[in-house]
């Protein structure tokens, strides 16, 4: 027996790649939800993984250590928080 | 190409038409709301929402049961502000106490509500330090300097202060709040 597709819905899913329950320490929202001021999540809310191992929101994260008192620290652990630019 | 590219710009659009001013809760609102959702008060301590519409601005009242302090009723006013978690709630103790990290305007000394603030704190961490300020008095680091140095020279003497005061008594020239729990 021979099939011919003539045509095919493609459906995807996709999150990020983190610990399913694990949420971003700033804002408390899981990281596959958005950061409060974003309302899709997605590829405009990303997340930033730190080097020192602590993710959160881009916009959450940047949002910190843009205050002063921040002083460009992680808020988890008070290292300096760098990433990697991919 | 995909169908769903097409349907998020619509509603991108969409949003655009309806202008901002329709996003009612703010950042501020949803994470004071996880926050409080997530406090534990032990049987010492009390939230009251003067106006229960109002997440931001509460009330804590804190009746130690142990320490120097016990049998006092403290009161507290959170106000959390836009910023809300990269800056900490303002914190003031609503009586004139006496005590080394309060001074006589309300204003509260406590690393995580000013330098050691971070985002990833919780206002049940708040509430946790203020408890232990009236466990453990810190004469290190105060505010009503002459309430530290009275500390750090006799702790009886403190203690006797610390319980005339909240009788709305005087300590030196400066009389305090009545603060006994009724």
């Amino acid at each position: 027996m021979k099939v011919h597709v003539q045509k095919y819905s493609a459906v995807a899913t996709w999150k990020w790649d983190v610990a399913e329950d694990e949420v971003c320490g700033i804002c408390r929202v899981q990281f596959d939800g958005t950061c409060p001021s974003c309302k899709y999540p997605g590829e405009d809310c990303p997340l930033l993984v730190g080097k020192c191992g602590h993710s959160f929101h881009m916009h959450c994260i940047f949002d910190w250590i843009g205050t002063e008192s921040s002083k460009g620290l992680c808020p988890m652990c008070r290292q300096k928080f760098e990433f990697e630019e991919s | 190409m995909l169908k769903i590219w097409h349907m998020k710009q619509k509603q991108v659009a969409a949003d655009a038409a309806e202008g901002p001013a329709k996003r009612r809760v703010t950042a501020a609102q949803l994470r004071a709301q996880k926050d409080i959702t997530e406090i534990s008060l032990p049987s010492t301590m009390k939230m009251d929402f003067p106006d229960p519409d109002d997440i931001l601005n509460f009330t804590l009242t804190i009746e130690p049961d142990e320490g120097l302090y016990r049998g006092g009723s403290f009161e507290f006013t959170f106000a959390i502000g836009s910023q809300f978690p990269h800056e900490p709630p303002k914190v003031k103790c609503k009586q004139k106490i006496y005590h080394p990290n309060i001074d006589i305007e309300g204003n509260v000394c406590l690393n995580i509500l000013r330098e050691d603030w971070k985002p990833v704190l919780n206002l049940n961490a708040v509430i946790v330090g203020l408890q232990y300020l009236f466990l453990e008095p810190n004469p290190l680091d105060p505010l009503n300097k002459e309430a530290a140095e009275d500390l750090k020279n006799s702790k009886d003497m403190f203690a006797r202060n610390v319980r005339s005061s909240m009788q709305g008594g005087y300590v030196r020239s400066e009389r305090f709040d009545d603060v006994r729990k009724r």
